[in-house]
């Protein structure tokens, strides 16, 4: 009798060993990841500058000995800046991705277990919000209510939760029919108990994955807020906003003062997403 | 070796080799089809049967390669170019596949689907004279109904989409076709419809056909000849008549007899241990070697030649000659009948008692999946329910652990009211889920993934008021579903559809119920595993008194394991007796019909019986 | 058939509805939105008169209740009246007639890009899976979609406008050619990240759909590889892309804006965000309703047009 390839039980060892086969483009995304964490959290001693330094003196330069990657039009370090840039690119994305998603499992969960009209209102109240343009509407009520860092997270985090519980009801609905289900109830299992124990661990990793997914594309609107000039306040060192103050300084100057927020904000996002469609692959898929 | 290439020999395979990457999925193959002949290639899941069919039809899916040799008159077809294939494809050789629901293009009006193949004939370039074509062909796999041609797949059922796909795959007239499981997918009476037309067709046509099937008995019924394939290797190719009386290999001889018969019980199923091994796991060795009882060194020393032992007869086994005698004896000893069942006294009091249940679902079209069935067990009996599909028989099943409630009507546990669980004191409900427990159908979603097995037996142990040394419990468990302790470690995805069976019957039994229902428990398994479950069942049934509700379509399966049938149709009961008084004299139409539809094989099986 | 696709708009025109009302609702509360008093909000920097107070209580009906309010002045709307803008004091539907020629211009040739391409390209890399062909368009297809189209943009006008020069850096073009030169390096970066999710789900779906039984068995029957691609794979393919076709609407639109931003084209989107910043209620609540408009309407389309494409909605739809 031959037992199939996978002979070891225990779930640690499983997915060790999943790490361990990981693609080298993944395990380079997780280094980018981890840099940009580390840049977050230890900007204020790794940075040369303060990033809200302004020699006027020196205005805009391009990189030399001193200011490594050049200076911004009131001479502020592009270096320094992108590195503190890092944290309002982490936070908001995070408390985006994990606050829709924590909110759309209680909804997906209430909808595709329950069903009924409980399902029926939320499913009606989650296409009613896919049909408004909702990008749109994140840009003219955070430019309404006068912007804001927190603001552009709120609102972007409600417009996040629709579509996340469309795509936990789905993976609900994916296991309710399933036989250990029915096993479940017929041994006469607690509601939550099933929902606990049997449901939310099956769905934990298409949860894990789209939490990544949406980080990215949390990230690249919370920038775009900032580059309209809608999310961070003025003069914070972020990422969307170098973008939109430095822009004028691609066509002379110092165009690394837009590339360089550019690429850290495309190479953080690229990295989520190969994150998420890993996870998604190694551990649905 | 080259098996029999006479010039008269319509297609010949030659060492044909199916491979995906490294891995063996089919070891060198060789054999042969007339003209007009029906060669049925026999496997169970993991034989390479399916691919094997594919690589003669040059559509193998992208990453799988064959190699040797396949001639149609003498013409080579393994490599052709894809523009070569499109000439042979249809005129000479046609495939027909499993599953009427896929086959068919989903956005494509189904008669679209004969008038594209047609479309090429000068003789069908008019239009008018094309829907004639096309009706006519609908006529000919019994649609007469040319309405139908404007339907799309989704509006047909899979017996009328089978028709269309069979009548497309032969608008061409095939000199070969090859089916691959071609009524697999379907309700037995309709199982038996579909192979009709195709047998009218090849006679029609003199086409010659290959048929892949699991299916034995449908293979004797309706073959020539009948070649076994057993992980990847031929063990035995023969006519279907001699194979079918003295098989000449042991796997084939363990394969006939764990097929359950439809006419007769017999006292207990002949289960080979074990399961299938893949291919590459025993390239070097007889494939057979490590379930077979009479293995020898010089089995696994090499991989044996498939050998003529008598005419048009070959096998793979090394020792046929000196155990042929064994195997026949086997086969006497197996189809002994097993003791009449003893009729139930008349007062017995029954376990449960279902009382004129119906069941409506409401939705966008309103379906009574029950209108009024009523039913009894008596402690200690086995119930049979059959029926196709639609006719209610799960509904039910669910009904009685609580899984559905029923829309009217009583259900009687234990003289417990139980047709609503939900409106239950929270004590007799607790004592119901103790009382009845449900064994389902697909054995690979029966288990929570992310447990483990004994995970998944404790909290069921849990449940059943369960005190004592846990462990001690989960290992008694498995030993009594005939398995190890070991297992409690494993994870579902590690176990195969037999073993991870055998957990989901133990998580049932581990609330000690009375009465359990199994719906389709061996449906999704091959024949030689359904042999070891339903094995277990009869023991579990001595050795704890249990009480079954037996849900499936097989009357075969219902034979061994019932001692009362239930026949439904349409969410109504039309037919309840004893299993020997329902299958040898029914009287309603319905209950004849699917009796006639078993395929009239069986004879060969019996006939061994009575040497 | 014909009755039932009749009924099937106007169940979709019906579902329309609601969502214009609630965009309507937004629009107009917005000016409750923005912090303090409405009348100040839609002051604006002007000064601070009564005359000036009192015309803006009548136009807007500040005195009557809020459902009034709303209802009156989604009749000027339904009449054409979007009002006048804050900061230019010109009427709102004047200003945005004159910005929109360059919006429905970029938008257009990004749509011919989205879906050219990226259809294109995703069948062409399923086709040739495992290829160059098929590596390239995944790993620009993962770079698309971390990529906004502003970012994309600035690297476009950085690389082909100022390194190399071959496109202009400003403005948008006069006649019809210069403006298709002027739009190429928007057009690309707003079709960029769009593209990527059309590509992604092309090849999805394409690849999905050749090992289905329906491609084997088509073939099995000696139908021509033409055939197969066309009325099988690719047929079968496609529900899904217009499935998604809702969303590459709303990318478009809100890319739109972000891209015109980078390249300070004079359109529709770089007018709402300039009104934003202004706070010119009146010229927010015009951009964001024609846009919504737009939207709700293209969605409306999209969903029409699939009931042709994929006949088991048609007929799901008659049964019910």
């Amino acid at each position: 009798m031959t037992l199939p390839e996978a002979i070891d039980a225990h779930p640690v060892r499983r997915v060790s060993r999943r790490l361990a086969q990981m693609p080298l483009l993944v395990a380079l995304a997780f280094v980018v990841v981890c840099v940009v964490v580390m840049c977050a959290v230890l900007a204020p001693w790794i940075a040369p500058y303060d990033p809200s330094l302004q020699r006027l003196d020196v205005g805009v330069s391009l990189p030399s000995s001193d200011l490594i990657l050049g200076t911004d039009t009131l001479g502020r370090d592009i270096l320094s800046r992108s590195i503190h840039g890092a944290s309002t690119a982490l936070v908001g994305p995070m408390v985006i991705a994990a606050g829709a998603f924590a909110i759309a499992t209680i909804l997906g969960l209430l909808a595709g277990y329950l069903g009924g009209w409980i399902d029926t209102l939320i499913m009606r109240w989650v296409d009613f919000m896919h049909g408004l343009p909702s990008t749109l509407i994140v840009i003219v009520v955070v430019g309404v209510i006068g912007g804001g860092y927190w603001v552009a997270v709120a609102v972007l985090l409600i417009a996040f939760v629709p579509s996340d519980t469309r795509i936990v009801r789905s993976a609900v609905l994916e296991q309710r029919p399933r036989p250990y289900i029915d096993a479940a109830r017929s041994l006469g299992i607690s509601k939550p108990r099933i929902l606990l124990v049997h449901i939310i661990p099956n769905i934990l990793p298409i949860i894990v994955a789209y939490v990544a997914i949406d980080f990215a594309f949390a990230l690249v609107n919370l920038a775009g807020l900032s580059f309209l000039g809608l999310g961070v306040e003025p003069g914070t060192a972020d990422w969307g906003r170098m973008l939109s103050e430095n822009r004028n300084l691609l066509l002379g100057g110092n165009p690394l003062g837009t590339l360089v927020p550019a690429s850290a904000m495309i190479l953080t996002a690229i990295s989520m997403n190969l994150i998420g469609d890993w996870l998604f692959e190694e551990f649905i898929g | 070796m080259t098996l029999a290439s006479a010039t008269e020999d319509f297609l010949t395979v030659q060492d044909l080799a199916v491979s995906s990457g490294h891995l063996v999925i089919t070891m060198p193959t060789s054999f042969h089809v007339a003209r007009g002949e029906t060669l049925a290639i026999v496997g169970e899941s993991g034989s390479g049967k399916s691919l094997t069919a594919k690589a003669i039809a040059g559509l193998l899916p992208p990453g799988v390669i064959a190699k040797g040799s396949v001639k149609l008159e003498g013409c080579e077809l393994n490599g052709l170019s894809e523009r070569d294939w499109q000439r042979l494809r249809g005129r000479r050789v046609s495939m027909l596949l499993q599953d009427p629901f896929t086959m068919l293009n989903p956005v494509m009006r189904a008669g679209r689907h004969l008038d594209e193949v047609l479309r090429d004939d000068p003789m069908f370039h008019d239009r008018k004279a094309r829907r004639a074509e096309v009706e006519r062909r609908l006529a000919e796999v019994g649609i007469n109904n040319p309405a139908v041609a404007d339907h799309f797949p989704f509006q047909l059922s899979g017996g009328m989409s089978q028709r269309i796909a069979l009548a497309s795959s032969l608008a061409r007239d095939p000199e070969i076709l090859i089916a691959d499981e071609p009524s697999t997918a379907l309700d037995v009476t309709t199982q038996a419809e579909i192979m009709q037309l195709l047998k009218r067709a090849q006679a029609q046509r003199g086409m010659s056909l290959i048929l892949i099937t699991h299916d034995l008995r449908l293979a004797f019924s309706i073959c020539d000849r009948v070649l076994v394939l057993y992980a990847g290797s031929v063990v035995e190719i023969g006519r279907a008549g001699d194979l079918g009386s003295g098989p000449f290999h042991p796997y084939s001889a363990g394969l006939l007899l764990s097929e359950p018969s439809a006419t007769r019980r017999v006292k207990r199923l002949v289960a080979m241990p074990g399961r299938v091994p893949v291919a590459h796991a025993v390239v070097g060795q007889c494939a057979f070697a490590d379930r077979c009882d009479w293995v020898e060194e010089r089995c696994r020393a090499a991989r044996p030649a498939l050998e003529q032992r008598a005419p048009g007869r070959f096998t793979r086994c090394l020792r046929q000659p000196e155990i042929q005698g064994e195997l026949d004896a086997l086969r006497h000893a197996a189809l002994e009948v097993a003791p009449a069942i003893l009729a139930r006294p008349a007062n017995e009091r029954p376990a449960i008692k279902v009382d004129a249940i119906t069941k409506v679902f409401a939705g966008k079209t309103t379906t009574h999946a029950l209108k009024g069935v009523s039913l009894h067990i008596a402690p200690g009996e086995s119930v049979g329910l059959v029926g196709e599909s639609g006719s209610g028989k799960s509904t039910l099943g669910r009904c009685l652990v609580g899984l559905e409630t029923p829309t009217t009507g009583k259900i009687e546990i234990d003289g417990i009211d139980a047709h609503d669980f939900e409106a239950l004191q929270p004590d007799d409900r607790a004592y119901l889920r103790r009382t009845v427990q449900m064994v389902f159908q697909d054995p690979y979603s029966t288990l929570n993934p992310r447990h483990s097995v004994g995970k998944t037996l404790a909290e069921s142990l849990r449940v059943g008021q369960f005190s004592g040394d846990m462990n001690v419990t989960i290992a008694r468990l498995l030993t009594e579903v005939g398995l190890t302790a070991d297992y409690a470690k494993m994870r579902p995805a590690q176990l195969s559809g037999g073993e991870r069976q055998r957990i989901a019957i133990a998580r049932a039994l581990a609330v000690s119920p009375r009465l359990l229902v199994c719906d389709e428990p061996v449906s999704a398994l091959d024949v030689s595993v359904q042999a070891q479950v339903l094995n277990l069942f009869k023991d579990l049934k001595t050795a704890r008194g249990l009480s079954f509700l037996f849900i499936t379509h097989d009357l075969a399966v219902v034979r061994q394991i019932a001692d009362r049938i239930v026949v439904l149709y349409l969410g109504e009961v039309v037919e309840e007796g004893s299993v020997d008084q329902v299958l040898s004299e029914p009287q309603h139409p319905y209950t004849k019909r699917l009796i006639a539809s078993i395929p009239a094989s069986t004879k060969h099986i019996q006939g061994a019986a009575e040497l | 058939m014909g009755s039932g696709l009749v009924r099937l708009i106007l169940i979709r025109l019906a579902q329309a509805g609601p969502l214009l009302v609630a965009v309507s609702l937004i629009v107009f509360a917005l000016i409750y939105l923005a912090p303090g008093d409405p009348v100040r909000t839609l002051l604006g920097a002007k000064p601070v008169t009564p005359e000036a107070i009192a015309v803006l209580r009548e136009r807007y009906n500040l005195e009557d209740p809020f459902i009034v309010q709303y209802l009156k002045w989604l009749w000027q709307m339904l009449q054409g009246d979007l009002g006048r803008s804050i900061s230019g004091n010109r009427r709102v539907i004047n200003i945005i007639a004159e910005r929109l020629s360059i919006s429905a211009f970029l938008a257009a040739m990004s749509a011919v890009i989205v879906l050219g391409a990226g259809i294109g390209l995703g069948a062409w890399a399923a086709l040739r899976r495992g290829s160059w062909i098929d590596r390239l368009t995944v790993t620009s297809g993962v770079l698309g979609i971390s990529s906004p189209p502003f970012v994309t943009g600035l690297f476009l006008l950085y690389l082909f406008g100022v390194i190399l020069g071959w496109f202009p850096t400003f403005g948008a073009g006069a006649n019809f050619l210069d403006r298709l030169w002027h739009l190429t390096l928007p057009a690309i970066a707003l079709a960029f990240s769009v593209m990527a999710i059309v590509m992604k789900i092309t090849r999805a779906a394409m690849i999905e759909a050749m090992v289905k039984d329906y491609v084997t068995f088509a073939r099995a029957r000696g139908l021509s590889a033409r055939r197969v691609l066309l009325q099988y794979v690719l047929r079968n393919a496609l529900i899904p892309v217009i499935t998604a076709a809702g969303l590459v609407i709303v990318s478009l639109v809100a890319g739109s804006i972000y891209v015109e931003v980078t390249f300070a084209l004079p359109g529709l989107g770089t007018l709402m965000v300039d009104a934003v910043s202004k706070r010119d209620i009146p010229l927010i609540q015009g951009t964001t309703l024609v846009f919504s408009l737009f939207v709700v309407v293209a969605n409306l389309l999209i969903d029409i047009l699939y009931t042709f494409i994929d006949p088991r909605i048609r007929f799901e739809g008659v049964k019910s």
